[in-house]
């Protein structure tokens, strides 16, 4: 009867197989157009770097067990940004040295970067970036300030993140 | 092992749900699944997506199978190969010391830690115990597998 259970089983899987791609062609679509890099990075600067979501980035807020880095522009961080976020713009961190701002951040705490959303490279860019200066792994929040905000969470305004 | 057809069904129902409930969620949001799945450093992401996209509604299907009683052992045995697989999946992530999400219910997912392959074990007992309850003969090597 082995092969009742492999004829069962490749029922199952095929009918997965079939289901999952015909219920996502969009995304398939948009994954082989290469328009999927944001989101799905490529394993070459996967190490180092977690992804997460709203509930662990919110987890992460709540226990103060992270800090967190808006790698948006000054001017978007001062409209809005999660609490006691550091500002620290992508297009900044490109001229600089960053080994000050991760010096800056105190042992033990997760460092936690968000951009305004899903579609924004640079927080993911300068996960890279500082994941290369020497942070042991360095979590991006891909839903990023949109998800943030949308979830209707803590949210301050201002300049200065001191 | 446990003969209570009362018991063996409540086991049904429970990992039955688990899996469609764990199935559902996941096909909603297939992007995040594939997320947790690279978080795990292992696959490629293209073989992350196709996973994110077909393990989802193998769960769910089998979940389903399980509670409504067709291919039930079958269904059965797929959850418990799946539940060994990821007891092993947390265990290897543990040694390697990523502090990764376990992926396992899409957003309500929480680390992939000690606690997980507990919870993971007891549903592999539950889904075992349905997949040996059944009489039949037996596959050589695999007890209980017909």
């Amino acid at each position: 009867m082995t092969k009742r259970f492999f004829e069962e089983a490749g029922l199952i899987a095929g009918l997965s197989v079939v289901l999952g791609l015909a219920f996502h062609v969009p995304l398939i679509r948009q994954f082989l157009r290469g328009g999927l890099s944001p989101g799905l990075i490529s394993t070459e600067t996967g190490p180092g770097i977690i992804l997460i979501t709203l509930a662990e980035a919110e987890d992460l807020f709540a226990g103060r067990q992270g800090v967190f880095i808006d790698a948006r522009s000054r001017k978007d961080f001062s409209t809005g940004h999660i609490p006691a976020a550091k500002n620290f713009p992508f297009e900044e961190a490109k001229g600089k040295a960053i080994g000050e701002v991760v010096a800056g951040i105190p042992r033990g705490k997760a460092v936690v970067i968000y951009c305004s959303g899903k579609d924004c490279p640079t927080g993911l860019a300068l996960a890279v970036l500082l994941r290369d200066q020497g942070l042991d792994e360095v979590r991006v929040f891909m839903g990023g300030w949109d998800e943030w905000i949308a979830a209707g969470l803590p949210a301050e305004r201002g300049n200065d993140q001191e | 092992m446990i003969r209570n057809k009362h018991v063996l069904c409540a086991f049904r129902l429970i990992i039955g749900g688990l899996f469609i409930y764990a199935g559902v969620i996941k096909i909603a949001d297939p992007l995040g699944f594939a997320r947790d799945i690279q978080n795990y450093r292992i696959l490629p992401p293209a073989a992350c997506l196709f996973i994110a996209l077909a393990l989802p509604w193998f769960e769910a299907l089998s979940g389903a199978f399980l509670i409504v009683g067709i291919f039930k052992r079958t269904s059965a045995w797929l959850l418990s190969f799946l539940l060994a697989g990821f007891i092993v999946l947390v265990i290897i992530t543990m040694a390697r010391g990523l502090d990764v999400d376990c992926g396992c219910f899409g957003s309500l997912s929480r680390k992939a830690d000690g606690r997980l392959i507990l919870e993971d074990a007891v549903m592999l007992f539950m889904a075992l115990e349905v997949a040996l309850s059944s009489p039949g003969r037996r596959i050589p090597g695999i007890p209980g597998l017909r």
